[in-house]
């Protein structure tokens, strides 16, 4: 299964999260997840996921603490980019938040841009990424893509 | 094919004939801004120009793209926390080493309001910047907006950007404003309309006959807070006021350029602006905004005027009004900060800086100050000219702000609890 492809188990976050809380692993709203994610969980939100600051700690933040990827109903422009740019796959899905349970789990291709969630069988089908956030993913990064020869045609 | 403004300067600097909504094109960047909390090492622990210089040696580089299309602020002045020292000296030595203009000191404040007010915005120009706020300079005709610190590195380094030409909004103005209603007004009131669904990654486009009667720093504030909408970028087409500011700041050369007929738009909202009242944003959202009367009473406990959104001459002028001869209420407190050192020697030379002091006010120095450091207790409540309210934003999570116009945090100062500033004036 390469990163664009993962499997694990979800947690469930609401609307309107903006950058400030979800610095320290979305402390703001839930202080004790950092000590219950484990390494290839997936964050599933709701609308307006990452809006207001620019600030690169909060999204880091979810990638030191092993999130395998990220999909929500929308996702503000600077945060979605920010975290295709650290390397950690994020995508917009609508219906997301309905179709899922806490702790359910779910099949999530970055590249074919759909989530299969395992309970209902249900697959739904999200924005597909553009073609430079695949290929700065399939790098680990936006730094790991420059470093190794990549530029922008 | 018809395009809209922001396309068409997408279209230019993409070296494409057109572009439209939903199109991936690489865009070669005018200038780009970054601010010295980036040099710091909250974010990576290198460093912004640790980082960059590891790109640079990988791809075989010494140097920047073009170090004189790159602006350097200084927000925080003077430096209070080590990290924030170490990240300023970074800064000068990035800005000294890349040859990228530097502004802090004497020449200072916040970030967004020196890079206008030295001429570093020309109507037509595509600009990216290493902090959220950066779509304030679409006030003066330019693409402009926010990017993280990876993508800043990654700008610094090949001068280009990969994106999504985004669908655009257009609002139709018409009218006049009213009584202390200004950019911020018109911006919440915006907002509250039309909510986070209808301008998330959108291009929001301010036009129409309405925008003669709306001032340069009322537009500045429109467009700073379209990020607060999630908006990637928002828009007024230059017109005589803009020509007039950009050449009094000493900006360059250009060739007016408006969204053609034709263009598309996903929607077009008609605003009068002759019927929007003084605004405030309720917590936790900005787009939370009603007219001033449904808050007035609530208890207040801080005002503070500043920011990159009101801390400007005109908003400081705003406030004075309000505060001449009049004294902020015993134990509420009354921030005021100007938002550079321009808009401070201004206020200074009008005599408003006594005013606030007469007033019981305390002025400080221009930078970003309480926008971004806690200042409330639990269960206190502030007035806010910012442009932020979301929880936990200036303190802990049981104190709450509410975002208004520079007057209104005035008046609310003076009444100990939200008031109508019309009433003061």
């Amino acid at each position: 299964m390469s990163a664009l492809t993962i499997k694990g188990r979800i947690w469930k976050f609401g609307d309107s999260i903006d950058n400030g809380n979800i610095e320290n692993v979305m402390s703001g709203v839930d202080p004790e997840f950092k000590n219950k994610v484990k390494p290839g969980d997936i964050l599933i939100a709701g609308r307006f996921f990452g809006m207001g600051a620019s600030d690169e700690h909060a999204p880091r933040s979810l990638k030191e603490a092993g999130i395998g990827g990220v999909v929500a109903e929308s996702i503000s422009n600077i945060f979605h980019r920010t975290l295709i740019n650290i390397g950690l796959p994020a995508m917009e899905c609508a219906g997301i938040a309905d179709a899922v349970n806490d702790g359910d789990e779910v099949e999530v291709d970055y590249l074919a841009g759909s989530v299969r969630v395992l309970r209902s069988g249900r697959t739904l089908t999200g924005d597909r990424l553009p073609d430079f956030a695949v290929q700065i993913l399939a790098k680990g990064g936006l730094m790991p893509y420059l470093k190794n020869g990549g530029q922008f045609k | 094919m018809p395009m809209t403004l922001t396309e068409k300067i997408i279209s230019r600097t993409a070296d494409r004939s057109s572009v439209s909504a939903g199109d991936i094109v690489v865009a070669n960047a005018d200038k780009l801004y970054i601010k010295d909390l980036r040099f710091s090492k909250k974010e990576d622990a290198k460093g912004l120009y640790g980082v960059l210089l590891e790109v640079l040696e990988s791809m075989g580089k010494k140097n920047v793209w073009d170090g004189g299309k790159i602006v350097v602020n200084l927000d925080e002045q003077p430096p209070r926390t080590e990290k924030r020292a170490e990240g300023q000296e970074r800064a000068r030595d990035f800005a000294r080493e890349q040859r990228a203009v530097l502004y802090g000191d004497d020449d200072g404040g916040i970030g967004h309001n020196v890079f206008v007010e030295h001429g570093h915005v020309t109507p037509g120009e595509f600009i990216v910047g290493g902090d959220s706020h950066t779509c304030t300079y679409g006030a003066l005709g330019a693409f402009a907006t926010g990017i993280g610190f990876t993508e800043t590195v990654g700008v610094l380094a090949t001068g280009q950007i990969w994106l999504k030409v985004p669908r655009a909004i257009r609002f139709e103005m018409t009218g006049k404003p009213g009584p202390c209603v200004v950019g911020k007004d018109i911006v919440l009131w915006v907002a509250g309309k039309i909510g986070y669904e209808g301008a998330i990654n959108r291009t929001l486009e301010y036009a129409g006959p309405g925008m003669k009667e709306v001032s340069i720093e009322s537009r500045l504030t429109m467009c700073n807070m379209a990020v607060e909408m999630i908006a990637v970028n928002a828009i007024v087409p230059a017109d005589e006021r803009t020509a007039a500011y950009v050449r009094e700041v000493g900006g360059g050369e250009y060739a007016p350029l408006a969204s053609d007929t034709g263009a598309k738009y996903e929607h077009v909202h008609a605003v009068n602006l002759s019927e929007i009242e003084p605004q405030v944003a309720a917590p936790e959202y900005p787009a939370n905004a009603h007219p001033v009367g449904e808050y007035k009473g609530v208890k207040v406990h801080q005002g503070f005027i500043g920011t990159c959104t009101n801390g400007r001459i005109e908003d400081l002028r705003m406030a004075a009004r309000i505060l001449r001869g009049r004294k902020v209420k015993p134990g509420v407190r009354l921030v005021i900060t100007p938002a550079s050192f321009l808009a401070y020697r201004l206020a200074q030379n009008e005599g408003l800086l006594d005013v606030f002091k007469d007033a019981g006010a305390n002025v400080t120095s221009s930078e970003c100050g309480l926008c971004v450091r806690p200042s409330l207790s639990a269960g206190e409540v502030c007035v806010s000219s910012g442009n932020r309210n979301y929880r936990g934003r200036m303190g802990p999570k049981e104190s709450s702000v509410f975002l208004s116009n520079a007057a209104t945090v005035a008046a609310s100062a003076v009444a100990g609890e939200i008031a109508d500033p019309r009433e003061f004036v």
